[in-house]
C-alpha cells in the first residue's frame, strides 16, 4: 500500500518534470534562433531581442548588392550569389564523393570476411585523430603539388576525405542489416551479382544513402578550415569564408564592426538549403544503424 | 622492356578491361569486391594519413613558418617535446582542455540522451520536437559564434536581459565567464549527432521487452539500467568517442569568440598548436603539440573501448 502511495505521487510529478525539462531545453535551443529570425527583418538590428515595428527586406537587398551597406563594412564587396554558387559546388561534390565511396567501402566491409577487418575498421576511426590544425601545413604543401589551390573540386575532395570514416561506419551498419538471403534469392532468380547489387541491395540501403547524403552535404556546406587554407581569390570563396571576410576583421574581435541585420539575413540564406535537405531526409534520420564495435585491440 | 611496352599497349589494356567487365558480368564479382575499398582508402591515405605522418616528422624538426628555416630545417630529436614539459602555458592549456572536454562531453551527452528519449517517446508532439531540436545543426559553424556573441553581450545581450527579468545582476559573459560561455556555445549545436545516433538505437529496441517489464512491474530505473542501457551500449560508446574527438579537435568557437583570451583561460590545446605554428611561426613546436593531442585522444579511445568490453 505504501508503495502504491509513493507511485501515485511520483508518477504525475515525473510527468510534470518531463515537460519542465523539455521546455527548458527548447528555451536554450530556440532563443538564439528566434533572435536570428527577428533581426533578419529588423531595419536597425542589434544584439537585443526586439520585435521591429516595421519589418523590412532591406537586409536581403544589401546582401545581393542592390542597396548599399550603410557603414563599417561598406568598403568591402559582397559577392553573395558567387559565394552561394561556390558553396553549392563544394557541398554537392563532397556529397557525391562521400555517398559513392562510402557506399562502395561500406558494402565491401560488410560482405567481405578477412583477417584484420576489425583493425581496419578501428583504424578508420583513429586515422582522423590528429588535430586538423597540425595537419594544415602538410596538407597545404600536398595541395600545392596536386594543384588544389583555388580549386573548388580540390576543396571538396579534401573535405570528403575528412568526412569519410564516420560515414563508412554508418553505411556499413546499414548494409549489415540487409540480410544476405535477399541477395542470394536474386542470384537464384538469375540476377548477376552486379545487377543484384544495383536492383536489390542499393534500394534496400536507400535510407542509409539519404542519411550519408545529409551529413556529407552539411560537412561540405559549412566547412571553414579547408577553404581557409586552399582558396585565395575572393570570388571563389564559399559563404563561410565570405562571412568571415566581411564581418570578421580581427579574430577575437567580432562584434565590434558587425552589421547585425545583413549578417542575420546571410545566415538565414545560408541555413536554408540544409533545412530543405533535412526536410527531405527527415524520415530516415531516426533510423541510423551503426556498425557494432568489435575491435580486438 | 619490350614486354613492358606490350603490357601497357592500348590493345592490351583494352583486352584487360574487357576481361574484367566480362568477369563482373558473369558473376565473378567476389574477386573484385576488395576493389570497392580502394577509392575510399586511397582518399583517406592521401589526405589524412600522409599529412599526419608528415606532421609527426615536422614535430621532430626545428622548422619555422617564416624565413630561412622553412626550407633548411634540421632534425633535432625530442627537443620540442622536452621543451613542452617545461612550458607553463602548455600545462595551463592542458588543464583548460581537460575541463572544456569533460564539461562539454557531459552536457552534450546528457542533452543528446534526453533529446533522444523525447523524440522516441509516444508524446503526440514528438514529431514537432524533432524538427525544432534539429534546427541548430542546420546553422553553419561560422555563424554560430556571431549569434551567441549577440546573446551574451553584457549591456544589450538577450541572456542578461533575461537574467534581469528574474532579478539577477548582469554577467560579463565573454570576459569573466569565458569558459562557461564557450562550453555553452559548443553544446548548443553539439548534441545533435548524439541525439540522432541514440534515438536510432532506442528505436531499434523491440517493444516486447518493455511489455514484459510492464507485466512484471519493473521500476523505471530497473527498466533503464537493465534493458535500455545494455541494448544501446555500442552506439553510446561510439557517441562518446565521436564527441570527445570533436571537442578536442575543433577550435572554431574559441578562435572566433575569445581567441584563447583572458589570460589563457580558454586556450585549448588545438588553439595553442595553431598559435604556436601560425602566430609565433614555430611550426615544429606546434606540430609537437598536435602529436600530443593525437596521442591523448588515441589512448582515451582505447581506454573507452577496453572499458566497454569489460562492462
Amino acid at each position: 500500500m505504501y508503495k502504491g502511495f509513493l507511485k501515485n505521487i511520483t508518477e504525475p510529478s515525473l510527468e510534470v518534470l518531463r515537460y519542465v525539462i523539455l521546455i527548458a531545453m527548447l528555451f536554450y535551443i530556440l532563443t538564439p534562433l528566434v533572435w536570428l529570425f527577428i533581426t533578419t527583418f529588423h531595419p536597425r538590428g542589434g544584439p537585443y531581442l526586439e520585435i521591429p515595428e516595421k519589418p523590412t527586406l532591406e537586409n536581403f537587398l544589401i546582401l545581393f548588392g542592390i542597396v548599399k551597406m550603410r557603414v563599417g563594412a561598406a568598403a568591402h564587396p559582397v559577392y553573395m550569389h558567387k559565394w552561394l554558387l561556390n558553396s553549392f559546388i563544394i557541398a554537392i561534390t563532397t556529397m557525391i564523393i562521400v555517398v559513392v565511396l562510402s557506399a562502395m567501402a561500406g558494402y565491401a566491409l560488410s560482405r567481405l570476411k578477412f583477417r584484420g577487418k576489425s583493425i581496419l575498421m578501428a583504424s578508420l576511426l583513429i586515422i582522423g585523430f590528429m588535430p586538423t590544425i597540425a595537419k594544415l601545413l602538410p596538407l597545404y604543401k600536398l595541395c600545392i603539388m596536386l594543384g588544389f589551390i583555388n580549386n573548388l573540386i580540390g576543396v571538396a575532395i579534401v573535405v570528403a576525405s575528412g568526412a569519410l570514416p564516420v560515414q563508412i561506419w554508418i553505411m556499413k551498419g546499414f548494409f549489415d542489416h540487409i540480410p544476405r538471403d535477399l541477395e542470394e534469392q536474386a542470384w537464384i532468380f538469375g540476377c548477376s551479382k552486379l545487377s543484384a547489387l544495383f536492383r536489390v541491395v542499393m534500394p534496400a540501403a536507400g535510407p542509409g544513402l539519404m542519411v550519408v547524403a545529409f551529413f556529407s552535404f552539411l560537412a561540405g556546406w559549412g566547412n571553414f578550415t579547408v577553404p581557409l587554407i586552399l582558396i585565395r581569390t575572393e570570388t571563389l570563396f564559399p559563404v563561410s569564408l565570405g562571412i568571415a571576410s566581411v564581418f570578421l576583421h580581427h579574430p577575437g574581435e567580432i562584434g565590434l564592426a558587425v552589421e547585425y541585420g545583413p549578417l542575420c539575413a546571410l545566415s538565414l540564406i545560408y541555413a536554408l538549403p540544409s533545412i530543405i535537405l533535412y526536410y527531405l531526409t527527415r524520415r530516415y534520420l531516426m533510423h541510423i544503424k551503426l556498425a557494432r564495435i568489435e575491435v580486438g585491440v | 622492356m619490350l614486354k613492358l611496352i606490350k603490357f601497357f599497349s592500348l590493345s592490351n589494356i583494352y583486352k584487360l578491361l574487357h576481361r574484367v567487365l566480362r568477369d563482373i558480368k558473369s558473376g565473378l564479382i567476389d574477386i573484385y569486391l576488395p576493389l570497392f575499398l580502394v577509392p575510399a582508402l586511397t582518399l583517406l591515405i592521401v589526405f589524412q594519413l600522409i599529412p599526419t605522418i608528415w606532421a609527426i616528422w615536422y614535430s621532430f624538426t626545428d622548422i619555422e613558418l617564416l624565413g630561412r628555416k622553412l626550407f633548411e630545417y634540421n632534425f633535432i630529436g625530442f627537443e620540442n617535446y622536452s621543451d613542452l614539459g617545461e612550458d607553463p602555458i602548455f600545462w595551463k592549456s592542458m588543464s583548460v582542455t581537460m575541463e572544456y572536454c569533460i564539461y562539454s562531453l557531459v552536457i552534450r551527452f546528457t542533452i543528446g540522451l534526453a533529446a533522444a528519449f523525447y523524440i522516441t517517446s509516444k508524446m503526440r508532439i514528438a514529431k514537432y520536437i524533432v524538427a525544432l531540436l534539429l534546427l541548430p545543426y542546420t546553422i553553419p559553424g561560422t555563424v554560430i559564434p556571431y549569434i551567441w556573441l549577440s546573446m551574451l553581450d553584457t549591456r544589450y545581450g538577450t541572456l542578461n536581459r533575461l537574467l534581469a527579468l528574474v532579478g539577477l545582476p548582469p554577467q560579463s559573459w565573454v570576459y569573466r565567464r569565458a569558459m562557461e560561455s564557450v562550453i555553452m556555445i559548443n553544446c548548443w549545436a553539439g548534441y545533435i549527432m548524439a541525439m540522432l545516433i541514440l534515438a536510432s538505437a532506442l528505436k531499434s529496441i523491440p517493444e516486447e521487452y518493455y511489455e514484459v517489464c510492464e507485466i512484471y512491474g519493473a521500476s523505471r530505473l530497473f527498466r533503464f539500467l537493465h534493458i535500455t542501457l545494455p541494448l544501446i551500449k555500442y552506439p553510446l560508446i561510439l557517441c562518446i568517442i565521436l564527441i570527445f574527438k570533436e571537442d578536442i579537435d575543433d577550435f572554431t568557437y574559441v578562435y572566433m569568440f575569445t581567441e584563447g583570451g583572458p589570460h589563457y583561460r580558454t586556450e585549448l590545446l588545438s588553439l595553442y598548436a595553431y598559435h604556436k605554428a601560425f602566430a609565433y611561426y614555430e611550426l615544429g613546436y606546434g606540430c609537437a603539440v598536435g602529436v600530443i593531442v593525437a596521442i591523448i585522444v588515441f589512448l582515451l579511445t582505447l581506454a573507452q573501448i577496453k572499458l566497454s568490453r569489460i562492462a
